[in-house]
């Protein structure tokens, strides 16, 4: 079942040009429902118990493994649903269109991979998968959209060459690249100069898309010129996997304290730099962007505290994000240029304006909206860590939310200035936004029960050695099957009744 | 029945309903019904009352508890919003529409701010807190940002000020939690006193700056008076009363039950001579004082109210700072008799707008004739912003000054005088420049504001010397709160102190006030009244006679001589410092835009990735 989380929106993509008529237009979104449907299934399953699948049957380490716990189905859950919502329905000629969905398809079908993904060869094709994908939505069809795609395929460009090379470190020194087998075989090969270069290549590699400071020079210029769709779709979804997988690499390989330290240093400069550049905005979609790579660096910050603590913090920034980014994107389409020329925007378009504060107080975080939740988690789990860079962190926390609000609600001032001239603005199209203002304006409601969820989440991905004992269990398996974690259960909850033993299979 | 859950309850109702029905002007009515019905559930609760409601999320319980404290803020901001609804229901809620302005959005903006208030004031821990916190820095922002372009750019101006200090706040709500391992207000009053001296003056710091933001306390007062004063009048009339307190409530909670004023008092700067405590008196008194005379050179009537609002605050703190239980009733007593008379103030002064369309100093005059209840509004909201009998400005402000001389502090009560003194300055200003003096031609015709605008701000200053004469009224709920914040209660009666310290009894001091005025009035209309009526144009100077379009009203450079004096020390240093933090904050954006503007990001990328090898290696 894992499998097909990322097979059918691939198998779309291949089949789309090939479909006739109608069912061209409904073969996407069809699959993408399914994957949703599977997720959200796997999600059921993946709370009570993480699930594992050795392809074909082959053994880890040797064999190919997917793996998912309750993130992995959340972010399957969040790939599938926030692509249809950013879907490209319509717009162009038929050609053109064919070509966005299919791209938007792969990349749909590379985020599910990266985020079942239990090897890190396996992470590195799909993380290729989606920065093709990207580059080919990102260069859209006008001049300074291609100029800024260029700019951002040398950089991924080299980004991933220098992630290869650190792949590369990993599987000259530990002869694997089983991501649970480097868990148990980091502590003895890799806790050394070289093994520490393999981290830093990694984490600036991939680092490219998950717009980690220093390397995320391309967001600004591609964010503003592309369609806004791609651009919520890059910021709110792509960004989010590749920091998860940055994650579990931390966690499981490299949970030393100046890989952390790393995470922390590299965070904290990109919530300055962002959030400073943002400040300076003229243009509210290269505002959205800066201001994507300052929330970007919180999570880099969040996830930065050992334990737990800072993996909830991470994923409730980086969740956060999720849903509020793609959705200011969405609502800004029609608000490019410069900020005067948002004036009397609000009267024209009422309802989008309105959900733009909404989700603009969110991201200050202000209570009880679920964008609060993430930044009260980030400092109580930074300021239990010893006084030093991680409270020095946290006051970069709170001094770039004070920046953020005043050139977001510059914003806000434009929209509700008055104008006097008549010409006319469109109208913004509420739907997509709306439609995740509702999750949002819910996930505030019910965070006192989504608070269960998200610790049990920041369990398993902080939790390695439950990880490492359900994928190297050395124990047969029936062949191509989801195999029931033997050893200890991860995080085990007395209350609960024990998970199912059987997986589904594909 | 009269319990936190209903309050709430109907306080969110009158929220949806404002946000339903606030277009139609009939709903003044329903909506002065509900904030009615809120007082009464309000006054008639046993207290302290725990909501039903409430959840638990990480760890830590959430949950709202009305006690005294928060009962006496609360019932002056219903008190507030029901004199604001007031105005919204007639002539100057019909204009405001026909201005282009949504009457549903003020509406709903001042439930908002009410539901917001009644939240912070009944929370019982620090997250339910910083929630009413926020809705309140956001609704009262919202409220700031009606009637206009020139509204929406103040309020604006608000929004740095508000978000650093929300955020000071959540930086002390963090602390306490990792330090005292609890966010309850009960439990944190126990365990943080006992928390070393630097733990201490970091929460104060942090939350002092927090909550002085709200409060317009030095130094970050500079947004308050152009936020009020250019909101809508019935905004501005709701947010001079209550709005700001809402830092005071803060500032009372951390320094009083919180820290305590013992444990801010070891906190010494020159030992034996100069403390936390001290320091917090002093900036009181300069807040008294610089705003004050700020006030005094404001040529808009709207100005010089909301910058005497921030200075009378500087009262109400001082007041609290004392510990003792006279200056603490004063500085509480303010906060409701300042809110009386601020706002019959406001309304006065936006009923002038209202008739003559302007409230500049300079262009008003003699208006006394054609707008005598408005008149009579400001005359006795000047008496009480000024601190004098029979208006109840004059027992909170006495109690304070009685604390300060009894607790021998007397240089903290010579500048509580001196800014007593440049408030009676500065209101004389006002009401001679708008109302006496000479009438200009233009205003012959002005008719007095119409009833939906007098009776809110007559019925404000009949409060305003009722209980002035007998603030016993007042000192109920005052005593309450002192006891809910477990401070000595000051011993009162109808008339006003009865203490070993000091006595006070207005009712007497009243009665020999009005006989006074008896005596010379038998004097006066008994003995040969000479005066003659003539009309109010018919003026002349030196022997000659000025015709209306002479103009003899003196107005502009008002108290040129004292300016001439004192005008060196104004030095805007407050406005130099903000403008160059924001300066400062725009050249580090400006750099950090170069970085994201680079030319060979590529370059870079790979210097990085070599200096970081270097880096491993090296290590």
């Amino acid at each position: 079942m894992i499998v097909l989380v990322l097979v059918l929106p691939l198998l779309a993509a291949f089949l789309l040009p090939l479909m006739p008529g109608m069912l061209r237009r409904l073969i996407g979104p069809a699959a993408l429902l399914a994957v949703a449907g599977i997720g959200i299934d796997l999600a059921t399953i993946t709370f009570q118990q993480p699930v594992v699948l050795a392809v074909g049957g082959f053994l880890p380490p040797l064999g190919i493994v997917f793996q998912a716990d309750a993130v992995s189905a959340v972010m399957v859950v969040a790939v599938a649903l926030l692509t249809l919502l950013l879907w490209p329905w319509q717009g162009d000629d038929a050609s053109v269109l064919d070509r966005k969905q299919a791209l938007t398809l792969i990349l749909a079908a590379a985020c599910s991979g990266l985020a079942v993904s239990g090897d890190i060869f396996n992470v590195y094709v799909f993380y290729e998968l989606a920065a093709v994908a990207s580059y080919g939505l990102a260069s859209g069809n006008n001049a300074a959209a291609k100029v800024a795609a260029f700019r951002y395929v040398i950089l991924g460009g080299i980004g991933s060459l220098l992630a290869q090379v650190g792949i590369t470190l990993l599987y000259f020194r530990t002869g694997t690249l089983n991501l649970a087998h480097l868990a148990e075989l980091a502590p003895h090969t890799l806790y050394d100069p070289l093994g520490m270069s393999a981290f830093l290549l990694i984490l600036l590699g991939f680092g490219v898309k998950a717009e980690l400071f220093l390397v995320n020079t391309w967001a600004p210029e591609v964010y503003a010129t592309a369609e806004t769709r791609v651009s919520g779709l890059l910021a709110g979804l792509v960004s989010k996997l590749v920091l998860i997988i940055l994650v579990r690499v931390l966690t499981l390989i490299f949970a030393m304290t100046e890989a952390h330290l790393a995470f922390l240093v590299l965070g904290m400069l990109g919530t300055l730099t962002g959030e400073l550049a943002a400040y300076r905005a003229r243009d509210v979609r290269r505002m959205l962007a800066w201001s994507s790579i300052g929330q970007l660096g919180m999570a880099f910050v969040a996830f930065s505290i050992p334990g737990p603590a800072g993996m909830a913090a991470g994923l409730a920034v980086a969740l956060h994000h999720l849903i509020a980014k793609p959705a200011l994107f969405l609502l800004a389409e029609r608000w490019g240029g410069s900020l005067a020329s948002l004036t009397g925007a609000a009267r024209k378009s009422p309802i989008a304006a309105g959900l733009f504060v909404l989700f603009v107080l969110s991201l200050l975080g202000v209570p009880p909206l679920p964008g609060f939740w993430a930044k009260y988690l980030l400092l109580t789990g930074l300021a239990a860590q010893p006084a030093g860079l991680w409270w020095l962190a946290g006051a970069v926390v709170l001094l770039t939310t004070a920046i953020e609000a005043v050139y977001l609600f510059r914003v806000i001032g434009a929209l509700y200035t008055r104008d006097d001239s008549q010409e006319s603005q469109p109208a913004v199209n509420v739907a997509s936004s709306g439609i995740l203002a509702v999750v949002l304006v819910g996930a505030g409601l019910a965070s006192p029960i989504l608070a269960a969820p998200l610790d049990r989440m920041a369990a398993q991905l902080a939790d390695a050695p439950s990880y490492v004992a359900r994928i190297l269990p050395a124990l047969p398996m029936p062949p191509d099957s989801t195999m029931p974690p033997p050893g200890p259960v991860p995080s085990p909850d007395p209350m609960q009744p024990p998970g199912p033993t059987q997986g589904v299979t594909p | 029945m009269m319990t936190l859950d209903n309050l709430l309850a109907l306080s969110g109702a009158t929220t949806l309903a404002a946000l339903l029905l606030g277009q139609s002007r009939v709903f003044a009515w329903l909506g002065g019904l509900m904030y009615i019905g809120q007082i009464i559930l309000l006054a008639a609760m046993n207290l302290p009352d725990v909501a039903s409601f409430g959840f638990d999320i990480f760890g830590q319980t959430v949950g709202w508890q009305m006690d005294g404290f928060g009962r006496f803020f609360a019932l002056i901001t219903l008190g507030a919003a029901l004199a604001a609804i007031a105005y919204t229901g007639g002539e100057w809620g019909d204009r405001y529409v026909q201005n282009g302005n949504s009457r549903r959005t003020l509406q709903f903006a001042l439930a908002l701010n009410v539901l917001a208030m009644l939240l912070l004031l009944a929370s019982k821990d620090l997250i339910a807190f910083f929630i009413g916190w926020e809705l309140t820095s956001w609704a009262g922002f919202m409220l700031m940002a009606q009637g206009g372009d020139r509204a929406l750019r103040a309020a604006l101006r608000y929004v740095p000020y508000a978000m650093g200090g929300a955020m000071a706040v959540l930086a002390g709500i963090v602390l306490a939690h990792t330090w005292a391992g609890s966010l309850d207000i009960g439990v944190l009053a126990g365990r943080l006193p006992g928390l070393a001296n630097w733990q201490i003056a970091t929460l104060l710091v942090l939350f002092g700056s927090g909550f002085a933001v709200k409060m317009g306390l030095l130094p970050f007062h500079l947004w308050q008076a152009p936020a009020y004063a250019e909101a809508a009048g019935a905004g501005t009339g709701f947010l001079a009363a209550i709005s700001s307190r809402m830092g005071l409530f803060g500032l009372g909670l951390l320094l009083i039950k919180l820290l305590t004023l013992s444990r801010v008092a070891d906190l010494s700067f020159i030992p034996g001579v100069f403390d936390a405590q001290d320091l917090v008196a002093w900036l009181a008194a300069f807040t008294i004082v610089l705003p004050t005379f700020t006030a005094l050179k404001q040529n808009d009537a709207r100005y010089l109210l909301a910058w005497h609002g921030i200075g009378q605050s500087g009262y109400m703190l001082l007041g609290l700072a004392m510990g003792d239980p006279i200056g603490t009733a004063g500085g509480l007593l303010h906060v409701f008799n300042h809110a009386t008379y601020q706002a019959a103030l406001v309304f006065s002064v936006f009923a002038v707008i209202h008739r003559t369309g302007t409230a500049d100093l300079n262009s008003l005059g003699g208006l006394v004739t054609r707008m005598p209840l408005s008149f009579l509004a400001m005359l006795m909201g000047i008496i009480g912003l000024a601190g004098l009998p029979p208006m109840n400005g004059f027992v909170s402000k006495w109690l304070v000054y009685r604390s300060l001389m009894i607790d021998g502090h007397p240089f903290l009560f010579l500048m509580a005088v001196l800014g007593t003194l440049g408030t009676i300055l500065s209101v004389y200003k006002l009401i001679h420049n708008t109302f006496l003096g000479q009438l200009r031609a233009e205003h012959e015709n002005v008719k007095e504001a119409p009833w939906s605008m007098t009776i809110p701000m007559l019925a404000l200053v009949g409060l305003g010397f009722l209980t002035g004469v007998a603030p016993g009224l007042a000192l109920h709920y005052v005593a309450e709160a002192q006891a809910a914040l477990g401070l000595p209660v000051m011993p009162y009666t109808m008339g006003g102190v009865q203490s070993p310290r000091g006595d006070l009894d207005m009712i007497w001091v009243v009665g020999v006030l009005f006989a006074g005025f008896g005596v010379g009035a038998i004097l006066f209309y008994g003995f040969g009244n000479k005066s003659k009526r003539i009309h109010q144009l018919d003026n002349y100077a030196g022997g000659h006679f000025l015709s209306a379009d002479v103009r003899y009203h003196y107005s502009d450079n008002f108290y040129a001589g004292l300016m001439h004096r004192i005008g060196p020390l104004y030095r805007s240093s407050f406005t130099w410092l903000e403008s160059s933090i924001a300066s400062s904050v725009d050249l580090a954006a400006s750099l950090m835009q170069g970085w994201y503007r680079q030319v060979t990001p590529a370059l870079v990328l790979l210097i990085a990735a070599a200096l970081g090898l270097g880096w491993t290696i090296w290590r």
